[in-house]
């Protein structure tokens, strides 16, 4: 509480300074060192995140290389979107309102604005005010204080949004980063490795977490977030994230028979009408509520703390797995629960026999998808044979899931369906400058596609980056969810998931002053570049426009709307190949990340190591990533 | 026009009297009461009914609506509806003892909550039919789904006869139903699947609110009832095993033929009961009546063991009855409309949208409201340590708790900070001893953390507990359920005060947990033990809104593996035992009685036809791959299989059909037997 208020407070003063010293500070280079905000939530950052600084080193060099092309391409990108932008805008709303000129103590026009132009991008925020009435100094100022706890509070929430950098390893044993944001499901992150690889996009394609320690794996379900689970992950862990083609995925709803029907013998359901099968689903998954299959029988369960495997008659249920004890019937007063499913998930395991001694190979755990070693409070079972095991998974699956199973199966045959249609079609688009497609998915698909030309045009991605020009004019904003172009094969020697701290940027460029602002920023995880569409709607007055305005992500207005001509958008694309990647194109972000470094790597796993502070305002944090990854860069280049 | 009509018939010839000849016809007028002799009038075979009704009233000289009276005949056990028939086509003679009385009767009516009804219903059409009309008053959709039975023999029947049974009368709404014509029985067959046919008068339907007597009806029949006492549950037949469960069958009515025809008379109970487990197109909005009564079947067959479950789940569903009640009670008579509760909560949400979009003063205040700062002791038994419990400053931000050595420290760095997303969280309270901890087990990579919260008093428990229960999920202390959460939790406590105090006394605020849990529980624990199992399950259904509190239970239900099965004590044909037979909506199953396992499925899609030997009473079903199964039911009739098997065939065309007119011709060719053709 009174953390809050003494953040919000240091905010707003922080504010008034900046506004105010906006002009002398206009042409001063050095950057004036903004005050630490403590912030609350920075506990809640700290948690769960490796020091990424550690698991940069740890990212194979072309995975490296490929992040940064990533990283510079979205800049740029982001950049030129701007600068269009800016003039399209300037074309028609500059003369309008400097009349309602406020306080003098701003220095507004002459200055601030050439270095608007010098420095391009996001300063389009500096649209004039609307031309109202001249409020009174006071109103102005009400309104502007509003204003700022308004902005200042959707970057807050903005800033919130965790990132990680995921290593994904695929089956022939090479391997795709990406950047994934923790509002991104499972689906949209297949939907990004299916641009990224060239696999048939078929249903069975899931992304996959192994953990050694344990020996399991465990398909994500679609309509998970990523994030989370992975955020939970030990920071030395070497739990892996696959993708790869799962068949027991979907297999209830291809062939529901074999799930529902499973007293009967396999063969005789083998021919089962399509009509019969489509009906078993509705009878089981569209009724009021979904019925799990009845499955009952014996498995091993392993003993509590003990190395012995015990028979016991278990039976699924919709409220849990339950087993009947010694010598009772199995009807269902008897029934002693073993576990309930609100709160665990369900992992194949590997070579439990030799691990733990157990009476086959066809092993399957439940645990809180947090434990992540050997405890007490994990459920071992284990199957006569292997398809008594994918029985068992299937069914606890549908129990814990419910109906969300079914609608996910139905999203990806439906995603199956239109990528064939897509990847024809991106092709065509690609060769005729095409319309931006109508919905959002289709619109990252296609954006996404021709990706894989820039693999194939090289292994050196620093040359053949930015993407063909061609492919950019069909791309509206950058695609909310980071891609990195594919790196060239590597040995799938470590993978790790790279934790990026939680980018507070936002709030962060916010504040700082003017001039920096006014700075390209350092490239910021893309996502919210794309949240930066420059016609700013409630165009905030002057004074704060100039300081802080054009970093703030407006009410998120419709990007396509937003979006500059195409003429400008082919003006954008030929300057996008312009800056070398390696140091991030535009002028110099060089004092920024400087200051952020001190502090911005250190990052703790344990409990609230409020250290945070400094690195949250001195710089956006963006520029940490930029800095290390170019330090990184530079020491590979050296060797 | 008549005559010419007798002439035609084949009857004629038969005919043992002259057609001009005259006769006397007795008939026993009901309305001049029990001990007036039979009016004997003067008539000839070619008198068709009406003629005879007219003579009747002429002679009784009173003046009344008869409008609804028909003729039934007593020893062939059937009415004289048809007015244009003559006597003759009709075989009626001089022998034969008619009574002339209304084709609308009361019924004493027994709905699913357990409370008898008295209203009128019609004796003189098909059980079917009468349902319909029954379900029309009672503002019922789909009354396809119910029919009526008889109710199980009570034995000690006499003493509480008179209080409980007589409160709710609806023999005085008038029903369109008296005068029944061809067309307004078709009009009526639509009403009964139309959405809205009544007009809503404060949320209920305009017959309704007549009278304060009448508008309590329908608060009866849309509000469900609070637990009844546990003693009452015990009190009530129980089924102990599937046998006793295929018992139920020989007691529905045929719905093929009248009220009448089946021995059922004036003032005599009938259960009203969901005969067919397929509730087709269940909306809120419409079925306020339908989710309640349909709740309250459901309920009563979990208290009653009619339908098995496990102890987590008669947990769970004690929780939901507990939190349903507590819900129904608090409600009044307006937003007892489940609408007005779906709109009142779409409201809210749209409020808060609104508040959040707009007032960002608001949001400020909400972010910075949610904390929670205090002493609490607290042990983590996981050490080997045997230290106790140890008082620590404790801080609850967001779904984190943070605690410190004492207050003076907590703008340093905490001791330990938990985050309990995803934590499991379960009580561990007695109110008698003063006892209020919450056991935490926060899940780590290395497995669970325990830990316990010792809390001084009931309000700090509350305060505590809800949050921690919030956290669990990833709510945070803003979030707008959290106020509810803890007035929840207070409330909860103070219904095992009561019980710790004294014996089940049932008020507003207490309820014993032993209604809510079926006998055999009753045995097993105490209402002392029951409390705090049920309340763990409460925990995860306390924001439930009334409506989704329902459809939760019933959803739970639907899904218990032994839902909407109905048995059946047959004998397969070349079998020497009986078997139990299970009808469910998609299959039958047939049960080895000795272990009571599923020895063979077979499902209705691969059903060729099904016939019925009237004669001798089997059931011949084929299946494709030329598989065929015989049996005769043991108990029931094997009409009442017939229908069930129909009925399910029914039901499942319904989906399929977009027009909301219940098809009746389409139920009584799949049902009807015999009696269809």
């Amino acid at each position: 509480m009174d953390d809050i208020d003494a953040m919000f407070s240091d905010m707003l003063q922080e504010m008034d300074l900046l506004t105010q010293s906006l002009g002398e500070e206009a042409e001063s280079a050095p950057l004036p060192k903004p005050p630490t905000i403590p912030g609350p939530q920075e506990m809640n950052f700290s948690v769960g995140f490796t020091d990424f600084n550690a698991s940069l080193h740890d990212l194979e060099d072309n995975d490296l290389d490929a992040l940064m092309a990533d990283l510079v391409a979205d800049i740029s990108a982001t950049e030129e979107k701007f600068a269009t932008e800016k003039d399209t805008l300037k074309g028609s709303a500059p003369v309008a309102p400097i009349p309602s000129q406020p306080p003098s103590n701003l220095s507004f026009p002459g200055s601030s604005s050439t270095l608007r132009q010098a420095t391009s991008s996001n300063s389009i925020a500096a649209t004039p005010p609307p031309p109202t009435s001249k409020p009174s100094k006071e109103e102005l100022e009400e309104q502007i204080k509003a204003d700022k706890i308004k902005l200042a509070l959707e970057k807050l929430k903005e800033a919130k949004v965790k990132k990680l950098v995921v290593k994904v390893e695929i089956m022939d044993g090479s391997s795709k980063t990406l950047m994934v944001d923790e509002r991104q499901t499972v689906r949209d992150v297949i939907d990004n490795l299916f641009e990224k690889t060239h696999c048939d996009c078929n249903v069975d394609w899931s992304v996959c977490e192994t953990n050694p320690d344990l020996q399991t794996e465990r398909g994500f379900e679609d309509h998970e977030n990523l994030v989370e689970p992975l955020s939970t992950w030990t920071r030395d862990t070497e739990n892996k994230v696959l993708f790869h083609e799962k068949k027991d995925k979907y297999e209830v709803f291809r062939n529901p028979q074999n799930f529902y029907m499973w007293k009967k013998d396999k063969k005789s359901l083998k021919d089962m009408k399509e009509k019969d099968k489509e009906q078993l689903l509705e009878e089981n998954f569209c009724g009021a509520s979904v019925i799990v299959p009845d499955l009952e029988g014996i498995l091993y369960l392993k003993e509590d703390g003990k190395k012995s495997w015990k028979q016991r008659y278990f039976l699924l249920r919709a409220s849990g797995l339950y087993y009947s004890p010694k010598g009772k019937t199995k009807a269902s007063r008897d029934l002693v629960c073993l576990v309930q499913f609100d709160n665990v998930n369900v992992y194949y395991c590997k070579e439990y026999r030799i691990k733990y001694k157990a009476p086959t190979d066809h092993c399957f755990i439940l645990k809180h998808s947090q434990i992540q070693k050997e405890s007490q409070y994990i459920r071992y079972l284990c199957c006569d044979d292997e398809w008594t095991m994918t029985l068992w998974v299937t069914g606890i699956r549908i129990a814990k899931y419910g109906k969300q199973l079914y609608d996910n199966y139905k999203a990806a045959v439906r995603k199956a369906a239109g990528s064939a249609t897509w990847a024809s079609r991106s092709i065509q688009a690609s060769s005729s400058a095409s319309t931006p497609s109508p919905t959002p998915k289709a619109r990252a698909a296609n954006g996404h596609a021709p990706q894989p030309a820039v693999e194939t045009k090289g292994s050196s991605n620093q040359t053949s980056f930015p993407p063909p020009p061609a492919s950019m004019e069909t791309l509206p904003p950058p695609p909310p969810d980071p891609m990195l172009p594919p790196p060239p094969p590597a040995p799938p020697s470590t993978n790790k998931v790279n934790q990026f701290p939680p980018p507070p940027q936002f709030p962060q460029s916010s504040f700082p002053p003017p001039p920096m602002d006014d700075l390209p920023p350092p490239p910021p995880p893309p996502p919210e570049d794309s949240e930066l569409p420059p016609d700013f709607l409630p165009p905030p007055p002057p004074i704060f426009s100039s300081c802080g305005g054009e970093a703030l992500p407006p009410p998120p207005p419709d990007p396509i709307a937003s979006l500059p001509p195409p003429p400008a958008l082919q003006n954008f694309a030929s300057a996008g190949g312009a800056p070398p990647p390696p140091p991030p194109p535009p002028p110099p972000p060089a004092p920024a990340p400087a200051a952020s470094k001190p502090a911005g790597s250190v990052r703790k796993v344990a409990p609230p190591p409020p250290k945070r502070t400094t690195p949250q305002l001195a710089a956006p944090s963006g520029g940490d990533l930029m800095s290390e990854l170019m330090t990184a860069m530079q020491k590979k280049r050296t060797q | 026009n008549y005559s010419e009509l007798s002439h035609t018939h084949p009857h004629n010839q038969y005919k043992p009297t002259h057609p001009c000849t005259a006769w006397d016809l007795t008939v026993t007028v009901e309305d001049l009461g029990p001990d007036a002799p039979p009016i004997q009038i003067s008539v000839t075979s070619e008198l068709h009914i009406g003629g005879v009704i007219l003579k009747l009233v002429e002679k009784t000289n009173l003046k009344k609506d008869w409008s609804d009276h028909a003729l039934w005949w007593e020893q062939k056990q059937q009415w004289l509806l048809r007015t244009g028939w003559t006597l003759d086509k009709c075989g009626v003679h001089a022998d034969a003892r008619l009574v002339f009385t209304p084709q609308h009767k009361p019924l004493r009516l027994g709905l699913p909550n357990g409370v008898t009804l008295k209203m009128r219903a019609c004796f003189s059409s098909s059980a079917f039919r009468t349902v319909m009309g029954i379900c029309r008053v009672l503002n019922l959709r789909h009354p396809e789904e119910l029919s009526l039975l008889r109710p199980v023999e009570e034995k000690k029947k006499k003493k509480d006869k008179d209080s409980s049974e007589e409160l709710y009368d609806l023999t005085d709404v008038p029903l369109t139903a008296g005068a029944l014509n061809n067309t307004s029985k078709k009009l009526l067959i639509h009403c009964c699947s139309a959405r809205s046919h009544w007009t809503l008068y404060d949320g209920m339907p305009a017959h309704f609110a007549d009278s304060p007597k009448t508008e309590a009806v329908y608060k009866m029949l849309s509000v469900s009832l609070p637990s009844p006492a546990p003693e009452a549950i015990a009190k009530l037949y129980r089924p102990a095993s599937v046998v006793d469960k295929t018992h139920i069958h020989t007691r529905w009515l045929n719905s093929s033929r009248s009220l009448m025809q089946q021995g059922i008379r004036e003032n005599d109970k009938l259960w009203l009961r969901f005969k067919y487990y397929t509730f087709h197109d269940m909306d809120p909005k419409y079925d306020a009546v339908r989710l309640t009564q349909l709740y309250e079947q459901a309920r009563w067959a979990i208290l009653l063991e009619d339908i098995d479950c496990t102890e987590e789940e008669m947990m769970l569903f004690g929780a939901l009855q507990y939190h349903i009640g507590k819900l129904s009670l608090s409600q009044d008579m307006v937003s007892s409309c489940q609408g007005m509760d779906d709109l009142e909560s779409a409201l809210k949400s749209l409020e808060v949208k609104m508040v959040g979009d707009s007032n960002s003063t608001d949001t400020l205040e909400n972010m910075t409201a949610p904390e929670l700062n205090d002493y609490l002791k607290i042990f983590r038994p996981k050490r080997l340590t045997l230290k106790g419990y140890k008082q620590y400053w404790c801080k609850f931000q967001d779904t984190s708790i943070s605690y410190y050595k004492s207050s003076e420290d907590r703008y340093g760095e905490p001791i330990q900070q938990l985050n309990l997303k995803g934590c499991e969280v379960a009580p561990d309270v007695s109110v008698a001893g003063q006892k209020f901890c919450i056991r935490l087990l926060i899940p780590a990579p290395e497995g669970m953390n325990e830990i316990y919260l010792r809390c001084e008093n009931e309000k700090q428990y509350s305060q505590w507990m809800a949050a921690c229960k919030l956290a669990s999920k990833g709510l945070m202390l803003l979030d707008s359920s959290y106020q509810n959460e803890v007035k929840n939790i207070q409330t909860f406590l103070a219904m095992q005060r009561s019980n710790s105090a004294g014996p089940a006394a049932q008020t507003d605020e207490s309820i014993n947990t032993h209604s809510l849990v079926s006998p055999r529980y009753h045995k097993k624990y105490k209402p002392k033990q029951l409390t705090p199992r049920i309340l763990e399950a409460y925990q995860n259904v306390a924001q439930l809104s009334l409506t989704s509190a329902i459809l939760k239970f019933l959803q739970i239900w639907q899904a218990l593996p032994d839902f909407g099965i109905s048995y059946f004590m047959v004998r397969f044909k070349g079998s020497r035992k009986d078997e139990v037979l299970g009808i469910t909506n998609n299959r039958l199953i047939r049960i080895d009685l000795g272990i009571g396992d599923v020895v063979k499925t077979w499902r209705y899609n691969n059903m060729r036809q099904w016939n019925v030997n009237w004669d001798i009473r089997q059931v011949a079903i084929e299946f494709d791959g030329n598989i065929n199964i015989a049996f005769t039911c043991v108990n029931a009739d094997c009409k009442v299989v017939h229908e069930y098997i129909g009925g399910y065939i029914f039901m499942s065309t319904r989906s399929r059909q977009q027009s909301d007119t219940l098809n009746e011709e389409l139920f009584h060719k799949l049902t009807g037997g015999h009696e269809a053709l």
